[in-house]
């Protein structure tokens, strides 16, 4: 696995000149502190309307944030400015220590960028669109003939590569696009719901890269509607709503004090002495529900009043609770 | 001084909207095929009509003609293609690399303006080898084929990166490209048109082209490079338009 040099320097960077040059691309800062991602106090209307609100996030090297919130937070608006597609109406951000609003082109260099909706070329083939990208992303020759064939290997291009896109099954198509993102290695990682509407075999592929790009040193970030995926990728969270982000952390520590359940089955209906306890449920009455954060007092507290469960099921909170707690 | 990457980041961008082109064919090969037939079809008409005048006057009318009028339909090539880029998504992508504006624009444009120059040497050479069509001076004919070719280009670009859809582009080439040509006195020589046609002539772009070719094929220098200005001109204030509505960008919260 390549390591954190590899992402600093692969490709080279087309137009960075020397006064942000190396150090800036793999982004460390004269005192040696590393940047990857800042955004601060992002505003962007349209309007009446107000797509992001004092919009806040930083990701570090390494680090894997997994951006999530109901659609119209502000997601694709964020990924938008940072790539410099749009001009936020306030506040700054940067990519690996480049400013992206004073050096744009600068900060696009550093960037890898996988937009949500899927954007090919139909008539030119998958081989093309990898050369493409990464011939635009500074690799050259026999560094891009590799990072074509590396990328396509890792994502299961490898069979479709001459096939032009306008062929690709949905699946293949989403692959490519991510292809497209990650032929060359950058410091920062914009991967705007890559995995919408794709099959188990192209997530996991992507998964996997993704991963391994954030172990090698990129800054990574991941919006999503599939919760699991970041458990999975054990990405750090930052809830979107309404234009801002409104919660920021690990994932255990935004999960501690959330309700899970826990649910007691009986061999009959619950008895009367327990439904104090929780709620019945199940289709003879035969279940009681209890919400709690602490599953195992809650047991405790059951099984004193004298319960004789045949089955007990314990759910601790997951994302989808958080999820659900934070964008009402 | 272009540096090396630039250089080759505009090699590599040339290269992929080339291809992009050739691998859709139709549109060029009609731009290409269609002036020749008519030019065949409509010069005894033109003969008859300009019989006064001579042979040459006739022939000169056709060929400059119908090259205007059909450079003018193929402006649809240059616009589709930067349409086609927004409307699929890929600008957007493109945009998100290092690439600067100005390159992308220019790498669009540069495969169009091949397109053009090559329809437009292509029926001057048909009117020369087929009709006998008189070249005064091969240069002055060079300047206005550029900056006519320069001048469409940047309307193209305009359009493709104003308006919304096909079916708008479409709409403005067809009517777009009939009216400016009629003003312009392609489909008919300027001195049939009415009065108030005749008037409003200088308004239409391809007034200028017509002024610029014919009097490049007479030898005429300096009526020559008056038409050339004002049509790379046109072409400035178009390119700056298109140039600054792509800078600009099409977010999701806008239409496109």
């Amino acid at each position: 696995m390549p390591g954190v040099g590899a992402i600093s320097g692969a490709g080279g960077v087309p137009g960075a000149g020397p006064a942000s040059g190396v150090a800036a691309l793999s982004g460390a800062q004269g005192d040696g502190q590393v940047t990857g991602l800042v955004a601060e106090g992002l505003v962007k209307r349209y309007g009446r309307s107000v797509a992001l609100d004092g919009f806040a996030l930083s990701v570090s090297p390494g680090e894997i944030v997994g951006l999530v919130g109901h659609n119209g937070a502000g997601k694709t608006t964020f990924v938008e400015i940072v790539s410099g597609l749009i001009r936020p109406d306030a506040g700054r951000v940067s990519v690996a220590g480049v400013d992206v609003l004073a050096q744009p082109r600068q900060a696009r260099a550093r960037l890898g960028v996988c937009p949500q909706e899927t954007s090919l070329y139909p008539r030119l083939t998958v081989a093309e669109h990898l050369r493409l990208f990464g011939a635009l992303a500074g690799l050259r020759r026999g560094t891009l003939r590799r990072a074509v064939t590396s990328i396509a290997e890792q994502l299961c291009l490898t069979e479709v590569l001459d096939r032009p896109a306008g062929l690709l099954s949905g699946g293949q198509r989403k692959r490519t696009q991510a292809a497209t993102a990650l032929v060359a290695e950058r410091p920062v990682l914009l991967l705007d719901e890559p995995t919408a509407g794709a099959d188990p075999q192209t997530r996991r592929a992507l998964l996997t890269v993704v991963a391994d790009r954030a172990s090698a040193g990129a800054a990574v970030v991941y919006t999503t509607h599939y919760l699991p995926e970041l458990a999975e990728l054990g990405a750090t969270l930052a809830v979107a709503r309404a234009g801002r982000v409104i919660s920021r952390g690990g994932q255990r520590s935004l999960l501690a004090g959330l309700a899970g359940e826990v649910r007691v089955g009986f061999a009959g209906p619950v008895p009367a002495g327990l439904r104090r306890l929780g709620q019945v449920d199940g289709t003879a009455g035969d279940e009681l529900r209890v919400v709690t954060s602490d599953a195992p007092a809650a047991l405790a507290r059951l099984l004193a009043a004298g319960a004789a469960p045949v089955s007990i099921d314990i759910r601790r909170p997951g994302l989808d609770d958080l999820y659900a707690a934070l964008t009402p | 001084m272009v540096s090396s990457g630039t250089a080759i980041r505009l090699g590599v961008l040339s290269r992929h909207n080339t291809a992009l082109m050739l691998r859709e064919p139709g549109p060029v090969v009609s731009r290409l095929v269609m002036p020749l037939v008519m030019i065949l079809l409509f010069r005894p008409l033109y003969l008859s009509a300009l019989a006064r005048h001579g042979v040459q006057a006739g022939t000169v009318q056709v060929v400059t003609g119908m090259l205007v009028m059909f450079s003018l339909l193929a402006l649809s090539v240059v616009g589709t293609a930067i349409l086609t880029e927004r409307t699929w998504g890929t600008w957007d992508r493109l945009r998100a690399t290092s690439v600067r504006s100005g390159e992308l624009l220019a790498t669009k444009a540069l495969p169009g303006f091949g397109m053009l120059a090559a329809q437009q040497a292509e029926v001057l050479l048909f009117g020369v080898v087929v009709f006998g069509l008189r070249v005064a001076d091969p240069f002055l004919l060079a300047v206005a084929v550029i900056s006519w070719a320069l001048a469409l280009l940047g309307i193209g670009a305009a359009l493709g990166a104003t308006l919304r859809s096909q079916s708008e582009l479409n709409m403005a080439y067809d009517i777009g490209g009939v009216v400016l040509s009629a003003l312009g006195g392609a489909l008919i020589p300027l001195s049939v048109l009415p009065g108030w046609a005749r008037a409003a002539a200088p308004a239409s772009p391809g007034y200028w082209a017509m002024s610029a070719l014919r009097s490049a094929l007479q030898g005429q220098a300096g009526a020559t490079l008056r038409a050339a200005a004002v049509l790379l001109a046109v072409a400035a204030v178009t390119a700056a338009l298109g140039t600054w509505r792509m800078t600009r960008g099409w977010s999701r919260s806008r239409s496109l």
